[in-house]
């Protein structure tokens, strides 16, 4: 395994809030380069939230806490800086944008992140071929080229489009937010082989999912069980085992003990 | 006409009105002048529209009473030709004539295949009688009282004839212009798309500078059996210009009519489009494309009359208001008791950029037979949060992720332009006009 490599996310007692509600509660996280981390717990413990606040989603209210990305104070970004440096956000429910290409959206986002980091922007006919090149990895159909940005897309297109995005930005870290639910057998081994495909020493992956299933084909390094808007327990891949035998209700017993 | 509009037989004289009268005395008599004469006293009679007027509640005119209205200048031809930066986004490739205040220059014209085209002060000169048979119908429509004040004052215009089909997309470029502020334009255009015909007709009307103008415009289009016509009317005037147009179009059987009425430019824009489905299984296709910024007011008046059975409209709207502009758009079906099997669709939707914008949509639905289907909606909300952070998210910036949605937001109806080069023209055109739009060129 990969850990030990340097720090990529540090969470510190970070806690915010949705609506009014106070859904994170004080999170302590940290993430080394070349780690795959789990985090698992029950519905409405604060999974998707933590995800959306790492992404920077303006909506979600930071109380408290400090997140330092690549060394970079986190929440002192925009979401599109955040982007740019490379944190990427697999959405649980990608968003449907008639209108705007597919294509157009992946190859700006290429080019934003390609100026922030001094490079020139990407060929028009490479980055055709780019495209089509993960496409085929992602066993997508080209008729993806010429839609716009999910539309009309199946909810397993869908994902599989996240994962598109993300093989073409190549981030630093990926979260990704339940990008498992929804999808079909033959789906999530493509959505998985997409994932796997991404891991080296420089980067790290944060898989936020409710199902042990995913972690079979896409093996963690750590495994975290969010409850309260708490870690409750961390542990390697045997915990997402014991989880899916003894349920959440076990870590929450067994915290109390 | 309700009755507080009947009221005002012996109106107040307002200044404009009296400009108005002063410009119809000054004219120079000619064969249509009882038809003319007509007109005036109907126009005089109704007077300005307040807005108490039923199809005027939302556009205050009365900036306008005040104006001391000033007749175009009869010698065009000393106008400035139309700079580039006025005319960028007209389509490339089509056949071009430029009228300036409604004067057709004709000097530089090669005749087009399947067209033919006069002006309307030669057609007065020479067939006085072929004038005054085409120009009836629009002067019985008393609500129109702008087409009345243009059927009185117009001095100049084209008629054009289209025979067949036409190989390119004729563009006529109105400019609106005068050596004083508050000159007042009243050109008329009359398009006759025989049996079988097909064309792409774009009127475009482009910024001649900040010099407050008025340009009361009234085309008059009859598509007879058959034919096939894409109609255009595109504002892009200046700051300070005031545009009032009436469309009138008659469909007659089975022939087709898409119209397309895009509000880029101009202080003051009102349109009317009154389109008459005569012939059975007629169709109309009328995509309105409304971007309100600044201070800009826009009020767009669609009528659909099913007049034939088995006739169709689909009336499509998208309007986008933001600084403390004011974007209308009212739409109204009416189908009647002989228009058996008729369908109509209204859609608008409309979007707030700013929270002193305004929109107001109003769709409506007359009915006199059964067997009808007619559906309409309406909405107007403002960007999609969600759509916006997906974007952020990706790294986009956040002015042009707005850019990106509020023209896709148009799309609808961008796409509904079937000219290739039509579309692109006024693709470019709209670009111009949104926020942050070099963003936007930038990643199309």
């Amino acid at each position: 395994m990969a850990s030990g490599g340097s720090i990529l996310l540090k969470i510190e007692n970070l806690s915010a809030r949705v609506a009014g509600k106070d859904i994170l509660n004080g999170i302590d996280l940290q993430i080394n380069a070349g780690e795959v981390h789990a985090i698992m717990g029950p519905n409405g413990s604060g999974k998707s939230t933590l995800a959306q606040v790492l992404a920077g989603r303006e909506d979600y209210e930071v109380t408290g806490g400090r997140i330092t990305f690549a060394g970079a104070d986190l929440l002192a970004m925009k979401p599109e800086d955040r982007a740019r440096a490379g944190l990427f956000l697999g959405f649980q429910y990608p968003v449907e944008i008639p209108g705007v290409n597919n294509v157009y959206l992946l190859k700006a986002a290429l080019n934003a992140k390609r100026k922030a980091a001094g490079q020139p922007e990407v060929d028009a006919y490479e980055f055709l071929a780019l495209i089509k090149q993960k496409m085929k990895f992602m066993e997508m159909s080209e008729a993806f080229l010429t839609r716009g940005v999910n539309e009309g897309f199946s909810g397993g297109e869908k994902k599989r489009n996240e994962i598109l995005q993300m093989l073409v930005l190549e981030p630093k870290l990926a979260i990704l937010d339940e990008t498992d639910s929804g999808l079909d057998i033959d789906a999530l081994k493509i959505v998985s082989k997409g994932v796997n495909s991404l891991r080296d020493a420089n980067r790290a992956v944060v898989l936020v999912t409710h199902y042990q299933r995913l972690l079979d084909y896409i093996v963690p390094d750590q495994v975290h069980v969010l409850s309260g808007g708490r870690i409750l327990k961390s542990g390697d891949k045997s915990l997402a085992l014991e989880l899916e035998k003894r349920g959440y209700d076990w870590v929450k017993a067994s915290r109390v003990a | 006409m309700s009755a507080a509009a009947r009221s005002r037989l012996d109106p107040p004289q307002s200044a404009a009105l009296a400009a108005f009268t002063a410009q119809w005395r000054a004219r120079d008599l000619d064969p249509l002048h009882a038809w003319r004469e007509q007109a005036m006293q109907r126009f005089l009679r109704l007077g300005l529209p307040t807005t108490r007027d039923e199809s005027w509640r939302y556009t205050n005119l009365r900036r306008l009473t005040a104006v001391d209205f000033i007749a175009a200048d009869a010698s065009p031809d000393e106008a400035p030709p139309a700079d580039a930066a006025s005319t960028s986004g007209l389509p490339p490739g089509a056949v071009r004539i430029d009228l300036v205040n409604g004067y057709p220059q004709l000097r530089s014209y090669r005749p087009v295949a399947g067209l033919r085209l006069t002006s309307l002060r030669d057609l007065a000169r020479n067939d006085p009688a072929a004038l005054h048979t085409r120009l009836t119908a629009l002067s019985d429509s008393e609500h129109q009282r702008w087409a009345l004040l243009n059927a009185a004052l117009f001095v100049d215009g084209l008629h054009l004839c289209i025979d067949a089909e036409l190989a390119t997309p004729l563009l006529l470029v109105h400019r609106t212009h005068g050596a004083t502020p508050n000159t007042s334009a009243f050109p008329r255009i009359l398009i006759d798309a025989a049996a079988g015909s097909r064309a792409i007709i774009i009127e475009q009307h482009v910024d001649t500078g900040p010099a407050a103008t008025l340009c009361n415009s009234a085309t008059q289009i009859a598509i007879a059996p058959g034919a096939q016509l894409e109609h255009y009317r595109v504002f892009a005037a200046g700051a300070a210009a005031t545009n009032i147009d009436t469309l009138d179009i008659r469909l007659a059987a089975n022939s087709r009519c898409k119209q397309f009425t895009v509000a880029l430019g101009g202080a003051l824009l009102r349109t009317n489009l009154e389109a008459h489905l005569d012939g059975a299984g007629a169709e109309l296709d009328s995509f309105s494309l409304l971007v309100g910024h600044g201070p800009r007011h826009v009020d767009c008046v669609n009528v659909a009359g099913h007049h034939a059975p088995h006739t169709q409209s689909r009336q499509t709207a998208r309007a986008i208001a933001g600084g403390t502009s004011r974007v209308i758009f009212n739409s109204k079906v009416v189908v009647d008791a002989g228009a058996a099997h008729a369908e109509s669709q209204q859609s608008s939707r409309g979007l707030l950029l700013s929270s002193e914008a305004e929109i107001d949509t109003r769709p409506q639905l007359e009915i006199h037979t059964d067997e009808v289907k007619c559906a309409h909606g309406a909405t107007t909300g403002r960007l999609d949060p969600n759509m916006l952070f997906y974007m952020l998210s990706r790294g986009i910036d956040r002015a042009t992720a707005q850019s990106l949605l509020v023209y896709a937001f148009l799309a609808d109806v961008l796409t509904g332009m079937s000219a290739s080069e039509t579309r692109a023209g006024v693709e470019a055109a709209l670009i111009d006009q949104l926020p942050d739009s070099e963003l936007l060129r930038e990643f199309r």
